[in-house]
């Protein structure tokens, strides 16, 4: 009989239950087949080996599953019925205020923080005093890129968010002083959850040869950076900061009143006078959005709050004598206003319309 | 605050319709895949994703992991597989192969362009920098991981993808069905992987 191919021999070794019997015999009876076969299982033992990975340990597919809706908002077509929706509604919620945005700030932030000062040793370079949306379609904030495509990204403290029995423990956590709600509005009652976070610092430092390899991925060359610019660092520093919770009946927050120390932006090194426009040179970067940025980043104190535009309508108004930006979404479920005053950072956000939102922010003491 | 994005999922899984695969994705450049992904980001959400991925992501992670050796990137490639799918209309049926096989091109991918970009330098090892068990130290030192892995990624793709998911638990009628092969040739394809990375490892040895 002729000898099975290395096919079925190999077979033989996962699953021979696979293999039929007559080739089994032979190869039981087989001296050239039993050491083909003994050397097939040290290649398979050892690539196998090799291949291996800490699998099945601590994969988080709850965090996974959030951080995938962030990347896809569901358009939802019919999905409304479904019993998921409303759980995948307010993951997409919770999502949408987390990563590509935040993603997004870090990147307007050293953009716009590089451009505004010059200095030898860490210097304050930006100051959050205001707020102005930047309105990014969905295209734009995906085609925004990370931190790390232009320079090592360093995060110090991550917030470290945890519950807190109250608002004086929250006060006193913090140094923030904790904005008191005397309205509540469109059906929010009860008692709010006090939640801190301490401060979050990043550095980020600058890479000529990190760019030029994203650039280099996007098909372009980069143009060479201006002298210095290699190894500088800039320093991100926000927070701490406290947000008081009501959630609704399903679970979901029903209305966040949150207060943070604002992002402020710090320089080393070397003088950056044609930094910015640099970077905002840099392939990847959406030309009508670096246009966007660098129209109002000149002065170091307005920070631009990135905008999915095809979902949000921003508009303005005042609350405690502040400019206030006031974001709708626009199947109206949900509604914020922020202001800054003083280097702090206020923000009244839920399931409520703009009136609503505006008359509690209003009444905040 | 998070300000960052994981990095190192650049490459993407768009091209991963199994069928459309083979020697596709060595032509197209990045700057190419991942405008795809972008535009593929417009689309609606299919209506079975959330299921799927409750059911799946735990398999196509280990998929890209055996691939990349650290559990980070696997994550990293299991998001854009997924992101991909949920855009698709590939039928429920074949989900789970076809994410098997997405996940294991684009962990492929991405190795193949680390190495690029690695290729001046003389330590190609950068292919696998993350983190692997210690289970089998004793019999693979953490170098020939890194070897094996860039062998891996200049295999047929074929031969990679099915020793892949072979080595990641899939029966060889699940690998058939996933490539679109007969059950029997899964061994011999297999086989000849396995052999390639064996000459690779010897080649070495014996070079050193």
């Amino acid at each position: 009989m002729r000898h099975p191919t290395e096919g079925v021999l190999r077979r033989l070794l996962d699953e021979p239950a696979g293999v039929a019997d007559s080739d089994r015999a032979h190869v039981a009876g087989c001296p050239q087949c039993l050491r083909g076969l003994a050397a097939m299982r040290d290649d398979a033992a050892l690539v196998d080996a090799a291949l291996a990975t800490e699998e099945g340990a601590d994969v988080d597919v709850a965090a996974a599953w959030q951080r995938l809706t962030a990347a896809a908002p569901a358009t939802g077509q019919g999905r409304a019925a479904s019993p998921g929706a409303d759980r995948f509604r307010a993951d997409r919620i919770r999502a949408m205020l987390r990563r590509p945005a935040v993603a997004a700030l870090a990147v307007v932030l050293v953009l716009s923080g590089a451009g505004a000062a010059a200095a030898n040793d860490w210097l304050q370079i930006f100051r959050t005093e205001q707020i102005a949306p930047v309105s990014l379609s969905a295209a734009d904030l995906n085609a925004l890129p990370d931190l790390e495509a232009y320079g090592d990204v360093v995060v110090s403290g991550d917030g470290d968010v945890h519950e807190v029995r109250n608002a004086d423990v929250a006060a006193a956590r913090t140094g923030l002083e904790v904005p008191e709600v005397t309205t509540l509005a469109g059906g929010v009652s009860g008692e709010p959850v006090y939640q801190v976070g301490s401060q979050v610092r990043a550095t980020f430092t600058f890479s000529a040869e990190r760019a030029a390899r994203a650039a280099a991925e996007e098909g372009e060359t980069l143009p060479p950076p201006p002298p210095g610019l290699d190894g500088s660092q800039v320093r991100l520093v926000a927070g701490p900061g406290v947000a008081q919770v009501w959630a609704s009946a399903a679970g979901a927050p029903a209305l966040v009143v949150g207060r943070a120390v604002a992002p402020e932006a710090f320089s080393s090194g070397v003088p950056f006078a044609t930094v910015r426009d640099y970077l905002l040179s840099l392939p990847g970067l959406p030309d009508d959005v670096a246009a966007q940025l660098r129209a109002f980043t000149a002065d170091g104190s307005t920070l631009p709050l990135p905008v999915p535009a095809d979902e949000v309508i921003t508009s303005s108004a005042q609350v405690a004598e502040q400019p206030a930006t006031v974001l709708a979404t626009r199947d109206k479920t949900l509604a914020a206003v922020v202001w800054v005053d003083d280097g702090v950072v206020t923000a009244v956000a839920g399931s409520l319309d703009t009136d609503e939102v505006l008359s509690i922010a209003r009444d905040l003491r | 605050m998070d300000p960052m994005r994981p990095a190192g999922a650049a490459a993407s899984a768009v091209l991963a319709a199994p069928d459309a695969v083979a020697g596709a994705a060595d032509l197209r450049a990045e700057g190419e895949e991942r405008v795809a992904v972008t535009g593929a980001a417009r689309g609606p959400v299919r209506g079975d994703l959330d299921e799927v991925f409750r059911r799946d992501y735990q398999r196509v992670v280990g998929v890209a992991a055996r691939v990349l050796g650290s559990r980070d990137q696997a994550e990293d490639v299991a998001q854009e597989v997924f992101l991909s799918f949920g855009r698709s209309s590939v039928p429920a049926g074949e989900a789970g192969g076809w994410l098997m096989v997405a996940a294991a091109h684009t962990a492929l991918n991405l190795i193949r362009s680390k190495r690029r970009r690695a290729s001046r330098e003389e330590s190609v090892a950068a292919a696998s920098d993350g983190v692997v068990s210690d289970v089998a130290d004793a019999v693979v030192t953490r170098e020939e991981r890194s070897r094996i892995r860039v062998a891996l990624a200049r295999l047929p793709r074929r031969q990679a993808t099915a020793l892949v998911l072979r080595h990641s638990g899939l029966s060889y009628a699940e690998v058939a069905a996933a490539l679109d092969m007969s059950p029997g040739s899964v061994g011999t394809t297999v086989r000849r992987a396995e052999a390639a990375l064996r000459k690779e490892m010897n080649r070495h040895a014996s070079s050193d």
